[in-house]
């Protein structure tokens, strides 16, 4: 198993590592020093949370995550309903969204940077011409509005993502179901209300808890629109250790964060696991 | 009967204008990256913006196409990233996954598991201990660094997607193989790789779009221009350029160019992968 080891030292042996150096004052300095790494608790975490930007960073990221999961999923649905109908362009343009989420995120970044840039974006000349905004928003630029530009970009790369899942599970009710409830007199509301919704639930779940961690560790799209900023406005779990780790050379404190994110995600994981694991022996 | 038909064909019309609308809309961002990429620089600051070039400028693609910052430098260098993790990731997990899928291992549950957690795991994490790992072996500002890096995420991917693809494809066949004369391996090679052609099709198009899609790792690991892939250099340009947008949306098209390539001639396989690699233990 060539490949077991292999993951085992590119994978398990850093989030060990990752464990160590996050109760060790680790920096540039005493890096160069001679790599002396003294042991010292928990302080890294202390000095972590007493940081402004770390409660920024906690509730950035649950905000970010939770209004993406809303705007991705609720569209998703939208759309693995419609092109769940049966017509001749369901499927080639259903093939033809995934494009968005195939795209490189560096990518996709700068584009919405553009489209939402003040003086030539896209997105504030059109909310002008039809009259919501008088003056340019300039999103990326002003503290209250900057976090919506990642969650406009992010949910654009994961409605494709949530529509495919979803319509695999739909893909999996019977159409006998359907017919039967016609007969029965049923509305079509009323068969999207008790029909649908509870027997697509194990795709959903899976399709919100798998976009909450895929959301949760953002990292490149935020880094490469906002870089965090405004004033921490945007800064997340990810971008923050990045922050204490590569521009501040405080390798323990970064270590701390991204274990905290990652305390979280593999919390979500387990879940997840316990999920599916029900289900296959249902 | 005819009026039935009739009804169901016309519905057929409205749904099929109303879905491409809709399709339209949420493209428009691909739309406007392609043809911002074209307008000149007094073009891209009219107002009200044009929806199409009136005059189509070509110089955002010549000039970053030629000179000594040219794009297909850093092309070659993401090319060389992409294939390499791409390579590892598949010569590792494709018997990783055949032996897992064909030999009851104790723990196989356990592992698989794991694999699936592997996947979910953030890029930061093992950003800083990477980092100091590989600056101790001497592998900052290799194109190794980012490769290895890579393959952390391909390699459950693919284990994930093409196990079950083994398990479904039956040990009779190679069975009867192995009794015509073939020993396991070529039993596994000739028999049994051909039927999973797709899920191989599959995971080689994802483990080449995370290899050129990776920004994380070789912004981290390699501060030598020479070595930068594009989405390091487009990065780089952003803050170079400022607002040439017309410049960075160039560069951006060309960036986008292969994965939309590689999606549109392997759609059926990514969208399989797609759910299949996500979804399912």
């Amino acid at each position: 198993m060539p490949a077991l080891v292999y993951m085992l030292m590119l994978i398990g042996y850093p989030i060990i590592y990752n464990f160590i150096l996050s109760f060790q004052d680790v920096s540039a300095f005493n890096l160069a020093a001679g790599g002396v790494r003294p042991f010292i608790g928990f302080r890294n975490y202390k000095t972590v949370f007493a940081d402004e930007t770390m409660k920024a960073a906690i509730w950035n990221t649950f905000y970010y995550t939770v209004s993406c999961l809303v705007v991705q999923f609720s569209l998703g649905l939208m759309f693995a309903l419609l092109f769940h109908q049966k017509f001749t362009l369901a499927k080639p343009l259903r093939g033809f969204l995934v494009i968005s989420w195939m795209m490189p995120v560096t990518v996709t970044a700068l584009l919405f940077k553009y489209m939402l840039s003040p003086d030539v974006g896209i997105i504030d000349i059109f909310l002008k011409s039809i009259g919501i905004i008088d003056q340019p928003v300039g999103w990326l630029l002003n503290q209250k509005t900057a976090i919506y530009g990642p969650i406009i970009a992010n949910s654009w790369v994961g409605v494709p993502f949530n529509m495919l899942i979803l319509t695999t599970g739909l893909a999996g009710i019977p159409d006998e179901v359907y017919e039967s409830a016609s007969i029965d007199g049923a509305s079509s509301f009323q068969k999207f209300l008790y029909i649908t919704l509870p027997l697509l639930r194990p795709a959903m779940m899976a399709v919100l808890v798998l976009g909450f961690v895929y959301t949760f560790k953002v990292f490149d799209l935020i880094f490469v629109m906002t870089g965090g900023g405004p004033v921490n406005a945007t800064e997340v779990f990810a971008t923050f250790a990045y922050k204490l780790s590569f521009r501040f050379y405080y390798f323990g404190q970064g270590a701390a964060v991204a274990n905290i994110l990652f305390i979280i995600l593999f919390c979500v994981a387990l879940v997840y696991l316990k999920l599916i694991n029900k289900e296959e022996t249902m | 009967m005819l009026h039935i038909l009739r009804k169901q064909a016309s519905q057929n019309v409205i749904m099929s204008i109303f879905a491409l609308a809709v399709s339209f809309l949420f493209l428009f961002p691909l739309y406007w990256i392609f043809t911002s990429s074209l307008k000149g620089d007094a073009e891209i600051f009219r107002k009200p913006p044009t929806l199409f070039p009136h005059q189509i400028f070509t110089d955002g693609y010549v000039g970053q196409l030629t000179g000594k910052h040219s794009v297909l430098l850093s092309a070659k260098n993401s090319f060389t990233i992409a294939v390499s993790s791409m390579t590892i990731s598949f010569f590792l997990a494709v018997p990783a996954a055949y032996g897992i899928s064909r030999f009851r291992l104790p723990g196989s549950k356990t592992l698989i598991m794991t694999f699936l957690v592997t996947q979910m795991l953030p890029a930061s994490l093992i950003l800083t201990p990477l980092f100091l790992t590989f600056s101790k072996l001497k592998l900052l500002n290799t194109y190794l660094a980012p490769i290895l890096a890579v393959t952390t995420i391909t390699i459950p991917f693919t284990l994930l997607v093409l196990r079950p693809m083994f398990m479904a494809c039956p040990s009779t066949i190679e069975e009867s193989a192995r009794i015509d004369g073939c020993n396991r391996f070529s039993a596994f090679l000739r028999v049994v790789l051909p039927i999973i052609k797709p899920g191989l099709v599959t995971v080689c198009c994802f483990g080449f779009v995370h290899g050129w899609n990776d920004l994380v790792y070789s912004l981290t690991f390699n501060t030598n221009n020479a070595l930068f892939p594009m989405t390091t250099t487009i990065y780089n340009l952003m803050n170079e350029y400022g607002i040439r947008w017309n410049w960075v949306m160039a560069y951006g098209c060309m960036l986008v160019t292969p994965p939309i390539l590689i999606f549109v001639t392997a759609q059926k396989y990514v969208i399989s992968g797609m759910v299949g690699g996500a979804v399912k233990g």
